[in-house]
């Protein structure tokens, strides 16, 4: 089953001298349970591809289909909504609430979003990841790996269908690194999940079903 | 409501720090109002004490109690419901050892001015007088002779009554005659008529009199022209409304540096799609809970500053003048931090992505 569907798209910044090509005409489609790497030099237009694939971004032209939904014509507050709904983030620094500990970060989620893991699930989750100890923690705790860890799990919990990972080892030294991408090939497959990792990386493409390449704009599928 | 309480617990100094100084502009408010409130009761509470509704003088006056002048006769051409004559002096009274700046009231025993005795008895006979009991404070005792400085008459106090200070002086209540011996010396009998005003309760004060020469004043209107009552409240409510302007201000700033240095995360809730809408309410409930916790701690504060201040300090704690201060403070702290929200509902999402 399609979850991610580029049609035509492209994305232009500015105009006339300093027109940029960010991302030109892209045909992509990602399946389910698919793990997928993006990888490019810094500035290839990669990140531009994320967050159109995120619905952070809306595309100069073409449409993005989400689980069957067309997302290019939906405002900021629609969008919003998707991204809660059906797509998980893990983020280059991390993306934990400094204030908040562990569970409370999964716990902000209920407060915006029904449906999200029950109590088994996260239990599992946490078991799966390694972080059932940490729960009571607070980023500034955790060492980097750890961090990372409960950045997977914070994007899973929602359970989404897409998780788009934008450079989720760049912090980590490389045992960790092949850790964190284990553990997020393992939930893909868990989960059934769609996994698109954007980075620069080249060590990290074997644990990945399809590798796309980015250069100047343009995407190539590799593997 | 999450989010504003979890911050505030991990970062507790950072918000007690907001929180004092939240509470020091809180006391400093209540404190004025307490101040400000003190120093108009010593001008008026003897006027509030007859429940009155307007006063009778003579035009020409210019709405000053002791520069008008009426006969009986005047006066009781006036329509009202109930009225009361008053004579008022001011005068320096002395007993053995002490000196007061006092207001002697003129009155007759059967009207409505005529005041509770709280202590002693009232006055019944000559030069006797009912006298306010913040004379005791001073140094003044029932059954006390005192001499007068303008005039060779003795006034002896047989009562005391509570709250009867005009104009920052203590009242002297004595009858007609009394007044008006104190007055005029030896020309009272030509001048057994003059009073200075009429006291009415009415509900319709404009038809109480048509004569040009006199003047029917509501009463707020006459505490308002006491010599130095509106200058003196003027000055402590304009210091008490900056104080709000400046609170709203202070939290404005605070919350603005704290947002500034929270944007980033703010932009990776975003773009994990928490919607800006909570963030705004988050940031609104933690204004409330810092500004809620700062009043009430300034509130408690005022209070028991107050039980430690000398008696001369006058301090009058009006509790729902200060709860209505207290409520206004919250709401200009919130107001303050609107400037955070609309901050936070322009944060752009993709820069939690970088690029």
């Amino acid at each position: 089953m399609t979850v991610l569907e580029f049609n035509q798209v492209n994305k232009t910044f500015g105009s006339g001298h300093k027109k940029v090509d960010a991302l030109k005409s892209t045909d992509f489609h990602a399946e389910q349970g698919e793990m997928i790497a993006v990888i490019g030099p810094s500035g290839s237009g990669k990140s531009t591809f994320l967050t159109i694939a995120g619905g952070l971004l809306s595309p100069s032209n073409g449409e993005v289909i989400i689980n069957n939904e067309n997302i290019t014509a939906l405002n900021e507050k629609e969008r919003s909504k998707i991204r809660l709904k059906e797509i998980g983030f893990i983020l280059q620094a991390s993306n934990l609430v400094p204030f908040l500990t562990v569970d409370k970060q999964m716990k902000l989620l209920d407060k915006v979003k029904k449906n999200n893991m029950n109590k088994e699930e996260v239990e599992q989750l946490y078991k799966d990841l390694g972080i059932g100890d940490l729960r009571n923690k607070y980023p500034s705790d955790l060492s980097g790996g750890e961090r990372q860890r409960v950045a997977i799990a914070k994007a899973l919990y929602s359970n989404p269908s897409i998780v788009l990972a934008d450079e989720p080892t760049a912090s980590l030294d490389s045992d960790r690194a092949y850790e964190v991408m284990g553990l997020l090939k393992e939930e893909t497959k868990n989960k059934k999940t769609t996994t698109i990792v954007v980075t620069h990386d080249t060590r990290l493409i074997d644990y990945c079903d399809k590798v796309y390449k980015m250069v100047d704009g343009v995407l190539e599928q590799q593997k | 409501m999450f989010l504003a309480w979890n911050e505030i617990q991990k970062n507790k100094l950072r918000f007690v720090l907001i929180i004092g100084v939240l509470m020091l502009v809180a006391y400093l408010v209540f404190f004025l109002s307490g101040l400000a409130n003190g120093l108009a009761s010593l001008n008026r509470e003897a006027v509030d004490k007859w429940e009155a509704s307007a006063v009778v003088l003579t035009e020409e006056s210019d709405k000053s109690l002791v520069a008008s002048s009426l006969t009986i006769d005047e006066a009781e051409a006036v329509e009202a419901d109930e009225t009361a004559v008053l004579g008022q002096i001011n005068a320096i009274a002395r007993n053995d050892d002490q000196k007061a700046n006092v207001s002697i009231f003129g009155i007759r025993e059967d009207e409505f001015i005529m005041p509770e005795v709280t202590e002693g008895k009232a006055f019944a006979g000559e030069n006797e007088v009912i006298a306010s009991d913040t004379l005791k404070e001073d140094g003044f005792a029932l059954g006390d002779v005192v001499e007068l400085s303008s005039t060779e008459e003795k006034l002896e106090i047989v009562g005391f009554t509570e709250d009867a200070r005009f104009n920052a002086a203590p009242v002297l209540y004595g009858d007609l005659a009394t007044f008006q011996r104190v007055k005029f010396g030896e020309a009272a009998e030509a001048n057994g008529d003059q009073i200075n005003g009429l006291v009415l309760r009415t509900d319709d004060v404009s038809a109480a009199t048509d004569k040009d020469e006199l003047e029917a004043i509501e009463v707020e209107t006459f505490i308002e022209n006491l010599p130095g009552y509106t200058a003196q409240s003027l000055t402590l409510n304009f210091m008490i409304y900056f104080l709000f302007v400046i609170s709203s201000v202070i939290v404005a700033i605070f919350l603005y540096v704290l947002t500034v240095q929270k944007i980033s995360m703010f932009g990776v809730m975003k773009a994990q799609g928490v919607p800006s809408g909570y963030l705004a309410r988050s940031v609104i409930a933690q204004t409330f809970i810092l500004a809620l916790i700062g009043v009430a701690v300034g509130l408690a504060l005022t209070l028991i500053t107050g039980l430690f201040l000398p008696a001369a300090v006058p301090v009058a704690f009006d509790i729902p003048t200060m709860l209505i201060y207290g409520a206004v403070l919250v709401v200009v702290a919130i107001a303050g931090a609107v400037f955070s929200v609309l901050t936070i509902v322009k944060i752009d999402p993709l820069k939690a992505i970088g690029g």
